[in-house]
């Protein structure tokens, strides 16, 4: 584990890096307190931290007070080196923001048990963000694909929609649905249509870039959103990302499986300002297109364009499309 | 021992007890014995001259750090001698701070032959 030894004093500072450095820790010495916090707020920097109370450029409790108004960045413990005893400055150091104390000159022994305290205090800490990260793993994504949930994915969509506005980008966004789904389900069974939907989300993020996204929409449909995409390459790179589910059968529990899907197709930038609900709608319309011209196809959107169905086979319902 | 003959209770450097907080680890005390003996003098003579220009910020920041230093290698008499030089400092009772230096410099004197005939004893 990483610590930080800050003290401007070299004797010192070398007496704590050694005794440390014997201790087992990764030893990082620096002899004023400008220089401890930017070690401190360095990306992946030490959360350990022994801090002399009298150092040029910054104090320790400086350094502490400035370390506490971060946010962002994990918990850093932070125990001040102090020759001083007197009560007043006690409370001072700690209030400053420093987790403890420690008189000089230190005892070695007392000194690795008040950082093994330390190190339990950043486990809590690391424990409680992984339970968090879960967690809002969990309300963001789908259980069975692990893509964005509706929720979430539709969120992204609405910021990705300003961005490319604001920016005078195009973003296309892809609707899809896998083509007679129900008879899988119905012919090999439920355990087979979740490995066909786990197969087709791996297949269909891997079709699209880095800061493309994708989500779960529906129970077999789903929504691909590509940033930044150039109105007349969107149509090939729609086609790709199908063709990623036709080309090859996917192994299943009850033997290779070729299936389909079809999409609909929806440049933003023809579409002006609309709101996010109009242009699902607009993009839905253009797959039950690609359904009723006999599937395993794309449509664009076309704005202005009016379908001619009876409006009880307007889309929205998903039941319809199988 | 000297500090029996001088009249103190508290030696001039507690080896035994420094070996001990360096886990009896000879290379690094030189080690510490070498940046000590370049670091002291140093600051010694910029605490010398702060306290002839009465300047009370600079004593208390070098008398401080003389402290930690003496008080990381065990030279408790030293240490006590500095530590009054800052308190004196903060409390900028500069009249006194003359004295003080003067108290401080005789147990440096002490101290340094000390530390070499460690070194020396060691090397026989």
């Amino acid at each position: 584990m990483k610590i930080l030894i800050a003290d401007d004093e070299a004797l010192s500072r070398r007496l704590l890096e050694k005794t440390l450095d014997r201790a087992g820790y990764e030893v990082i010495a620096v002899e004023n307190g400008k220089q401890a916090l930017e070690q401190l707020c360095k990306p992946n920097g030490p959360r350990l931290a022994l801090l002399d109370w009298i150092m040029p450029e910054l104090d320790g409790p400086g350094v502490c007070r400035a370390v506490r108004t971060r946010t962002e960045q994990p918990y850093a413990y932070m125990v001040l080196l102090t020759s001083k005893g007197s009560k007043e400055e006690t409370v001072l150091g700690l209030e400053s923001g420093a987790d403890d104390y420690l008189t000089k000159p230190f005892n070695a022994e007392e000194l690795r048990a008040r950082l093994r305290v330390g190190e339990r205090i950043l486990l809590l800490e690391d424990r409680l963000v992984e339970a968090r990260e879960n967690m809002r793993f969990r309300a963001t994504h789908d259980q069975l694909t692990s893509l964005l949930n509706r929720g979430a994915v539709m969120d992204l969509l609405v910021r990705e929609l300003h961005r490319s506005h604001r920016e005078q980008k195009s973003t296309a966004i892809l609707l899809g649905d896998v083509d007679h789904f129900k008879r899988v389900n119905d012919t090999l069974g439920h355990v087979v249509g979740d490995e066909v939907l786990i197969e087709i989300a791996g297949r269909l993020l891997k079709s699209v870039r880095s800061y493309d996204f994708v989500g779960r929409y529906g129970g077999e449909e789903f929504l691909v959103v590509l940033s930044n995409c150039n109105p007349s390459y969107a149509p090939g790179r729609a086609e790709e990302i199908r063709k990623s589910i036709s080309n090859r059968p996917m192994q299943t529990a009850k033997g290779p499986l070729t299936l389909t899907m079809s999409f609909g197709v929806l440049l933003s930038s023809e579409w002006g300002q609309k709101p996010v609900e109009e242009l699902l709608h607009e993009v839905d319309i253009a797959l039950y297109e690609a359904k009723a011209a006999g599937r395993d196809c794309l449509r664009m959107a076309q704005p202005g364009a009016k379908v001619e169905a009876p409006h009880e086979m307007m889309p929205q319902a998903v039941r319809r499309r199988r | 021992m000297s500090e029996k003959e001088q009249g103190h209770s508290e030696p001039i450097w507690n080896v035994d007890e420094f070996l001990e907080r360096i886990d009896n680890d000879q290379v690094l005390l030189r080690e510490l014995l070498i940046i000590f003996k370049e670091d002291f003098p140093r600051t010694m003579r910029s605490l010398e001259s702060a306290v002839t220009s009465q300047d009370l910020k600079s004593c208390a920041r070098l008398s401080h750090t003389l402290k930690g230093m003496l008080s990381s290698l065990g030279a408790i008499r030293a240490t006590a001698a500095a530590a009054k030089l800052e308190a004196l400092s903060s409390a900028g009772e500069t009249p006194s701070l003359q004295t003080a230096l003067k108290a401080l410099e005789s147990e440096a004197e002490s101290l340094l032959p000390e530390l070499d005939a460690y070194v020396a004893e060691v090397r026989r």
